[in-house]
């Protein structure tokens, strides 16, 4: 524990490139098994923060940040995910969540599929202020 | 009452001593260190004795503030760390004051006027050092990542009218440009028609790297060739079925085996044991 628990504190990433995405990936897999999850579970995170940091990287005026944090509720184990921007935001959020909608010639399954690959998933939005998505997996 | 142009050419030797004595402590002087600091002292006395302002924009600091930007890159190109190179210009505040102190000790307003200029000019330098060496920096390393872009893509005759192209790393847009243009050609040159690309060395493979893929089958496709994407790990086949990807017009097979069997099938060949 105390070798691995300076990981397990809360981690930004600044996301304006898309080698930024890898590095938040690679913080994600670091967390996720400190944390203990299985390595399906693990990939599920990394393969969310990667849709979240593209998004960021490619929808989001000047990119954004994500950050990941453990969650230690009682009796159970698990980790925040949050991608937030002040970019563009997104008007019709209900539109964007569905699959196959993409403005950029995407497969347009980034969000919809990231909520699918995670237990929890939020999403809020204003045009003009930015974009929030939290999402959580439990151990 | 001496100006700071002439204090500083008067003492040229003592600072330059008291310079790379500071420069030692810290470790960073060797025997480059002399010639490069005389110059830039010289440089910085040419520049201060113009009647202009001292401000190293001005044009009369022109020929110094380029000749430090070629330092700072050429020690960021041969491995210099960027706070040793800060050390090297910002050791000169320190070797000069006791130069200034002595001449200006009679007049207290005009020695706090004259240092102020000077720790004004080398604060300066020191921000375009810094800028300089991390642009140098950056070009290494554009340099580099294009490099390894070249090499990060071979693709291989495996069998005739087979080609293949394993793939390693992480793909991004870059790197899906350039896997689509080595693919195209590799099927051309060698008249292939079928091109398996593995992708077990890829980190993870999300909706758009999926895109990508896809991008490459139906390129590939109006070659005249089909290709077979090899590799999925367990995990990124769950995923790729979670995010909806839909990936059935292309021809996938877990292993790399099965792929070139499904490539053999396709150019209706076999191999069979001698006998
Ligand atoms: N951070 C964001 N800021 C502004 N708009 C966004 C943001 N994230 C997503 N969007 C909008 O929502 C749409 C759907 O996003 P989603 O990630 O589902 O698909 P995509 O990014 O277009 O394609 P894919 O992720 O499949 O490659 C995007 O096309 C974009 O218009
Ligand atoms: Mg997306």
């Amino acid at each position: 524990m105390p070798d691995s628990a300076h990981k397990l504190r809360q981690i930004e990433i600044v996301v304006t490139r898309e080698v930024d995405i890898s590095h938040a990936r690679q913080a994600a897999l670091a967390l996720a098994q400190a944390l203990g999850f299985s390595r399906a579970a693990a990939y599920r995170l990394a393969t969310a923060v990667s849709e979240l940091g593209t998004n960021l990287v490619f929808h989001a005026t000047h990119g954004g940040i994500i950050s990941l944090s453990p969650l230690d509720a009682p009796g159970r184990v698990g980790l925040e995910l949050v991608a937030s921007d002040d970019g563009p935001g997104i008007a019709d959020i209900d539109h964007a969540m569905c699959d196959g909608v993409s403005e950029n010639g995407g497969l347009g399954s980034g969000l919809p599929g990231t909520r699918r690959l995670m237990d929890e998933f939020e999403i809020s939005s204003s045009p003009g202020i930015g974009t929030r998505v939290v999402a959580r997996l439990w151990l | 009452m001496k100006t700071l142009s002439d204090v500083l050419s008067l003492h040229k030797d003592k600072i330059i001593a008291a310079w790379i004595d500071r420069l030692a402590e810290a470790g960073d002087g060797d025997s480059e260190t002399e010639p490069m600091i005389r110059e830039l002292l010289e440089r910085l006395i040419r520049a201060l004795k113009s009647d202009g302002p001292p401000d190293i924009k001005a044009p009369t600091f022109h020929d110094l503030t380029k000749h430090m930007i070629e330092v700072s890159a050429s020690r960021a190109r041969e491995g210099y760390s960027p706070s040793s190179t800060g050390r090297l210009i910002l050791g000169l505040k320190a070797a000069a004051d006791s130069a200034i102190a002595a001449e200006y000790s009679a007049d207290p307003d005009r020695w706090r006027r004259e240092s102020a200029t000077l720790s004004e000019v080398i604060d300066g330098l020191s921000i375009l050092t810094f800028e300089a060496f991390m642009r140098a920096r950056e070009e290494i390393i554009t340099r580099q990542s294009d490099a390894m872009l070249e090499i990060s893509t071979p693709s291989l005759l495996i069998w005739d009218e087979v080609v293949m192209m394993p793939l390693v790393g992480v793909i991004d847009t870059a790197r899906a440009q350039h896997i689509m243009e080595e693919m195209l050609n590799a099927i051309s040159r060698e008249q292939a028609r079928v091109a398996i690309l593995d992708v077990t060395g890829v980190p993870v493979i999300d909706t758009r790297v999926a895109l990508h893929l896809t991008n490459v089958v139906s390129a590939a496709r109006m070659l005249g060739a089909e290709i077979i994407v090899t590799g999925f790990s367990p995990e990124a086949a769950q995923t790729l079925v979670k995010l909806d990807v839909d990936l059935r017009t292309m021809r996938t097979r877990g292993t790399l085996r099965a792929g070139f069997a499904e490539a053999l099938r396709l150019l209706q060949c076999q191999i069979r044991p001698i006998g």
